[in-house]
């Protein structure tokens, strides 16, 4: 109402018109033609999903998708001519698939959450599993000890990989050396080591060398080589966001490349680095093979990174998903839905901080 | 100084590669020591010998095929939900089901392995009952066991589900980066939807599709966990029966006997087999990034 209250003044005539997108409307045919064709299958497949023996999986395959093919074509032939019909194909397929992938990602949260919630009470955040076997019940023992032991191992691993990777990063944006596009090509190398191959690499050296074993330094060392390439990509693209004023600045001011990198570069993209290191743990935290091999597991708290084998949660989900005792499978549910929401809030925080430093760059 | 410190943390991952390669490599040679060529052209593994005798063509080739298996159901599903994303979807939808993806990115390969176990694997095993029942003339599709469990399509199938969040993201980038101007000349000359993209749109984001599914095969050869749990690892080739239970694959291999080694000869048999496994996905790696790096330096 107001709108037209503002224009009758101005426009006595009604010469203005809000534009009508004459390209956006769709004759009513072709309305009633896709909703026919997306009915008609849906309804007969239903049909002969509750009221025969047909099992499910052929409905859906053999009988809905074929039937939802031709009946998307036929109202593409009618409503566009030959032409519509490759369109309704390909559409056909790209929602069908959409839907797949939907499905799959809700059905792992779904389960995710619905199992996972049973487990899932204070005890089993604190407490460890030393005195706990399969067939405990569920009111004793829990994640405790994975939880600090992932702690460590993360913290180690972060100790290691985020200088480095930041340096990695310096060294592409701000030193550029002639190496640049060879550094390049081995950190984007790096990213593709699977992660049991590094685990299995930390344990050749403790084997070969003897200088340490499975204990939260090995896991951390595996973690490192997978959580490098993650920071130095990441930490790359945060600082070409920095403009090349604040370094010219600096260098005319009288200030040494180092400094320049230290007391003005850095700082000027502490949030991006911040999210960088976030998505390198995010990326490594829930890595099961490289600790599996390097670290090990411990049913108690171990807090000494250089001491035995300990536990992570990863290695924790992976000792009780095929055990046959319902309690044991309850735990690998409720630690892996724990996991996830860990990852979740690193991925979060990461956004956030992510979407603030662009912001602020422009 | 400072440039120095600088240049040599940046040739880390440099030292980093060559160390796997190099302390790898030795565990290798030493198994063809033991072993000779047998140890990648025959297939079977027993601790039981002296030396332990061992032959990891069947993981090598099990390794493979789960791959491909995992190629061919996730190529078409990430194709067409890129290109629904892209250039179908409303902006809106397109953004959530951008999240979504990267969530399913995200999901450790021990909670899809926790989920395969236990939700997929029940309906999968009734899906290749039905695929033997109705189309066992075919020979991929025989089965003279009955057994259904622990098979290369289900862990293929495992290996398609974490597969398509990369080969999608990729594909939905180079996708929208179709420059607009080709898109509305092509709609403007009357282009539908599929000559859009069968004549613009495709062939311009075609290197960095084929990058972005060898991105998805290098993770698929590398998978160790998730397809521990619903593969039954034998030791025999299982060249093409892909719904009769049993397959290999090295990750695979290398996790499951781990645990249990019986010794340093058999410690250095799987480092040797890590060896190959390391190779095979940092080539695959390599390519790829070749792939996409050379598309993306052509959009600019």
């Amino acid at each position: 109402m107001s709108t037209i209250t503002y224009q009758a003044p101005l426009d006595p005539e009604g010469m203005v018109q809000t534009p009508q997108r004459p390209w956006r409307h769709k004759p009513r045919s072709f309305t009633m033609a896709v909703a026919l064709a997306v009915v008609i299958p849906a309804v007969i497949s239903a049909a002969l999903f509750f009221f025969s023996p047909i099992p499910g999986a052929i409905v859906l395959t053999v009988i809905y998708f074929p039937l939802q093919l031709v009946a998307s074509g036929i109202a593409a032939w009618a409503t566009r001519g030959v032409r519509g019909i490759a369109d309704s194909i390909i559409i056909v397929n790209a929602i069908g698939s959409t839907v797949f992938s939907v499905v799959v990602l809700l059905s792992l949260l779904g389960s995710l959450v619905v199992r996972g919630l049973r487990a899932l009470s204070p005890h089993f955040i604190y407490q460890n599993s030393v005195f706990i076997n399969p067939s405990t019940p569920l009111e004793y023992g829990g994640i405790g000890h994975a939880l600090v032991g992932t702690i460590l191992i993360v913290a180690i691993a972060s100790l290691i990989a985020v200088p480095i990777g930041i340096a990695t990063a310096v060294y592409i944006t701000e030193v550029r050396g002639k190496a640049v596009p060879y550094v390049r090509f081995f950190v984007q190398a790096m990213s593709g080591v699977p992660s049991v191959v590094a685990g299995l690499f930390i344990l050749t050296i403790a084997v070969s060398t003897g200088w340490f074993s499975q204990n939260a330094l090995a896991g951390g060392l595996a973690y490192a080589i997978l959580m490098l390439p993650t920071v130095a990509r990441t930490a790359e693209e945060v600082l070409k966001l920095i403009p090349d004023e604040l370094r010219t600045g600096a260098l005319a001011l009288g200030s040494t490349r180092a400094r320049t990198v230290m007391r003005v570069v850095l700082p000027a993209a502490k949030t991006g680095i911040i999210t960088a290191i976030l998505l390198g743990i995010a990326r490594v935290i829930g890595e099961t093979a490289p600790l599996l091999l390097a670290a090990g597991n411990n049913d108690g708290t171990v807090i000494n990174p250089f001491g035995q084998a300990i536990a992570s949660i990863p290695v924790y989900i992976f000792n009780n998903v095929a055990v046959p005792y319902p309690d044991a499978v309850a735990r690998a549910w409720g630690a892996a839905l724990a996991l996830m929401i860990l990852i979740a809030v690193l991925f979060t925080l990461a956004r956030v901080l992510g979407r603030g430093r662009v912001g602020r760059a422009k | 100084m400072f440039s120095r410190l600088v240049t040599g943390a940046a040739f880390t991952s440099l030292i980093v590669l060559a160390g796997i390669a190099i302390f790898l490599g030795v565990q290798a040679v030493s198994a063809f020591q033991t072993q000779g060529l047998d140890f990648i052209f025959s297939t079977g593994w027993d601790i039981n010998t002296d030396p332990p005798t061992a032959g990891i063509w069947g993981m090598l080739y099990g390794s493979v095929l789960l791959a491909v298996i995992g190629l061919v159901i996730a190529v078409p599903v990430a194709l067409m939900l890129s290109i629904f994303m892209v250039f179908i979807a409303p902006r809106k939808l397109s953004s959530v089901l951008t999240n979504l993806i990267d969530l399913l990115a995200a999901i450790p390969s021990v909670i899809i392995g926790l989920w395969a176990f236990y939700i997929l694997n029940p309906p999968a095993e009734q899906w290749q009952q039905l695929l033997n029942q109705y189309l066992g003339w075919i020979p991929i599709f025989q089965n003279t066991s009955q057994n259904f469990s622990g098979t290369p399509f289900i862990a293929g199938l495992v290996l398609a589900i974490m597969m398509i969040p990369i080969i999608t993201s990729i594909s939905r980038e180079v996708l929208s980066r179709t420059p607009p101007d080709l898109v509305n000349a092509a709609e403007a000359l009357g282009c539908s939807l599929w000559t859009m993209l069968r004549y613009v749109a495709l062939p311009y984001g075609r290197g960095g599709i084929v990058g972005g599914v060898m991105l998805g095969l290098g993770r698929a050869l590398g998978e160790t966990i998730a397809v521990f749990f619903v593969l039954k690892l034998t030791f025999e080739t299982n060249w093409y029966h892909i719904i009769e239970s049993g397959g290999g694959s090295i990750a695979t291999l290398i996790v499951s006997r781990f645990g249990e080694v019986s010794g340093p000869e058999e410690l250095n048999l799987l480092l040797a087999a890590g060896f190959f496994l390391f190779l095979g996905t940092i080539g695959v790696n390599i390519v790829a990034n070749l792939i996409v790096n050379r598309t993306g330096r052509l959009q600019k």
